[in-house]
């Protein structure tokens, strides 16, 4: 058989369980609303940096799971997170995407965070600390210990990384949660403060699980010629792909040849910390978070998924806060060659989850995704997407092949095969 | 020396839009001839986000010949990146070596690969906007690029593209 039917094109793929996704999990409307409820509202999810939140009273907006979200860091500077919501008619407080309470806004006095459209105000700790003419409103039915802002878990973790989760009830730390996923760069990023030096945002119509598809597989890197004379060795090959407990995994790493592409160099000079020599470690955590250190310079992508067909990625990426400015350049274009707007990684990459959300969108029939590549858990095992539709699949209670089922855990591969060498009297 | 550093500015311009041509129509080889041995690009634009001005992309002249060189080897967005310019400001030194300009700038994209082909090749959008903030050495009857920000005022760029701006 060479070209197929379309009978032939629908039919199960002579694989195992979880070797394959329905494409409907990437364009599904309910899949998606699913998914916001079950998943991204009850995780943790990392939102920004604690660099951008560098003095008390400084704040950053974002939304999660729709909600939209308020980061301040207080005069005793923690770092908590709220709902950026007004409790009394639902305006979003905050509009901008950064900035300071130190000064007062037109509606509000310095050092609160004061709706504009009413002018309530609350401390750096969600309290309200002002209701606009409340006695001649409410006389003594409403104060202001009745209408705080609602507050959210907030952790920073892991490189000075902010974390929040939705849940109030959800009970794990973020390390408990990472499940060790995150002990790989831990030594690297935890030595000594690290700071943005990147920032910017796509928006891109495809499901945001094709982006994490693509940043826990290395199979495409045919699509990235950096990557093919970069590496393309025994040692690249043999980089281990590891699941860690919750469907988070990370990748081993190896010595990238830099010099084998032109015009660039080795990131020798300007390692992190503990990290040899232009080695490259990446960590995928389960929902939609990346971490990826390349030498100098750390490239962190965090998604909000909009739809089922689309998703805001941010990207950002890092150095150490003690970077003289010569060496901070250097890591910037370092960064920037392959991972910038305008590098060579980051383009192809996006191009690619373009042209899988142009196919897979809303509507589209059904397709079999396969993941079903197996080179002992190495760079090219497809193990990593895999072990995240496992995860996905247990928490949604769908079968990600036959998403209109329930999940029914599969065993191991191995176990698979012998099972199906047993059916087939081999 | 008034009518010298009108003709100066003439030629300012005449090369700023001679490099969207060429820019536009890839040919890279004419926009590096036009370029100081120590010329330098790169591509900012300020984050409100974190509050840092952010450069996305840059490098001397050896990089930006490195960076063209190379884009074959690439997969690459094709549709087409066309410039609308417009000299604001020259300003020549006035010992007569140096000058520099401001230049708005947009530029659209008009969809071939990029998504769907079917659906969407023809289709025009405007990809960024910003400005050119370009420094000259003027050598005689020589006038080239010392160095060119290209200021974005657009920081939403989804799929970026391969070439320089």
């Amino acid at each position: 058989m060479s070209s197929r039917n379309h009978d032939q094109w629908n039919a199960t793929p002579d694989l195992q369980q979880g070797e394959w996704v329905d494409s409907k999990i990437y364009s599904d409307e309910e899949i998606f609303e699913d998914e916001l409820k079950k998943i991204w509202s009850k995780t943790w999810i990392p939102v920004c940096h604690e660099s951008e939140l560098k003095e008390a009273y400084s704040f950053r907006t974002m939304t999660v799971a729709r909600e939209p979200v308020i980061v301040v860091r207080g005069k005793d500077m923690v770092v908590r997170a709220f709902l950026n919501v007004c409790p009394h008619r639902g305006n979003m407080i905050e509009r901008r995407p950064s900035g300071n309470y130190k000064r007062g806004t037109p509606s509000g006095t310095p050092k609160t965070m004061t709706c504009m459209f009413h002018a309530w105000s609350f401390d750096m700790k969600g309290k309200c600390v002002n209701i606009s003419r409340k006695a001649e409103g409410y006389q003594d039915r409403l104060n202001e210990s009745q209408v705080g802002l609602r507050e959210l878990k907030c952790e920073v973790y892991f490189g000075g990384f902010v974390w929040v989760s939705l849940n109030d009830d959800i009970g794990i730390t973020v390390e408990e949660f990472a499940a060790g996923s995150l002990d790989v760069l831990a030594p690297s990023l935890n030595e000594e403060p690290l700071e943005v030096f990147h920032y910017h945002k796509a928006i891109i119509p495809c499901n945001y699980k094709l982006w994490h598809d693509t940043n826990c597989e290395f199979y495409h890197d045919y699509l990235h010629y950096h990557n093919r004379i970069t590496g393309f060795n025994e040692a690249y090959f043999a980089r281990k792909n590891s699941g860690f407990d919750g469907g988070h995994i990370n990748v081993g790493s190896f010595e990238v040849q830099y010099d084998n592409y032109e015009g660039s160099h080795s990131r020798e000079e300007l390692s992190f910390p503990h990290l040899p020599p232009n080695h490259w470690y990446m960590i995928d955590m389960f929902p939609g978070v990346n971490f990826n250190l390349r030498g100098s310079a750390l490239r962190c992508d965090l998604m909000t998924p909009l739809g089922p067909n689309s998703v805001m990625i941010e990207f950002r990426g890092l150095g150490l806060a003690s970077d003289s400015k010569k060496d901070r350049q250097t890591r910037i274009d370092h960064h920037n060659s392959i991972w910038g707007p305008f590098g060579r990684n980051l383009h192809e990459d996006l191009l690619a989850v373009t042209g899988q959300g142009s196919s897979m969108h809303p509507m589209a029939e059904s397709r079999k995704i396969l993941h079903g590549r197996h080179e002992n858990e190495t760079i090219h095992d497809e193990n990593g997407m895999r072990h995240y539709y496992e995860e996905w699949g247990k928490l949604l209670n769908r079968s990600p092949s036959n998403p209109d089922e329930k999940f029914k855990p599969y065993p191991a591969f191995k176990e698979q095969e012998a099972q199906r060498a047993a059916a087939a009297g081999k | 020396m008034a009518e010298n550093k009108h003709d100066l500015k003439e030629q300012v311009r005449e090369l700023i839009y001679n490099t969207c041509i060429h820019l536009d129509d890839h040919q890279w080889e004419h926009w590096h001839d036009n370029c100081a041995d120590n010329f330098n690009y790169a591509i900012r634009a300020f984050s409100p986000e974190v509050q840092a001005d952010i450069k996305y992309h840059g490098g001397d002249k050896e990089y930006m010949q490195s960076i063209t060189s190379m884009l074959s080897k690439h997969n690459s967005d094709q549709s087409p990146l066309r410039r609308h310019c417009t000299v604001y400001r020259v300003e020549i030194a006035a010992d007569g070596k140096s000058a520099a300009a401001i230049s708005s700038l947009a530029v659209y994209q008009t969809q071939l690969d990029g998504i769907n082909s079917h659906v969407d090749a023809g289709t025009t959008s405007v990809f960024l906007v910003g400005r050119y903030n370009d420094k000259f050495i003027i050598d005689g009857d020589s006038i080239k690029f010392e160095d060119r920000e290209v200021r974005l005022d657009t920081r939403r760029l989804d799929k970026g593209t391969h070439w320089p701006i």
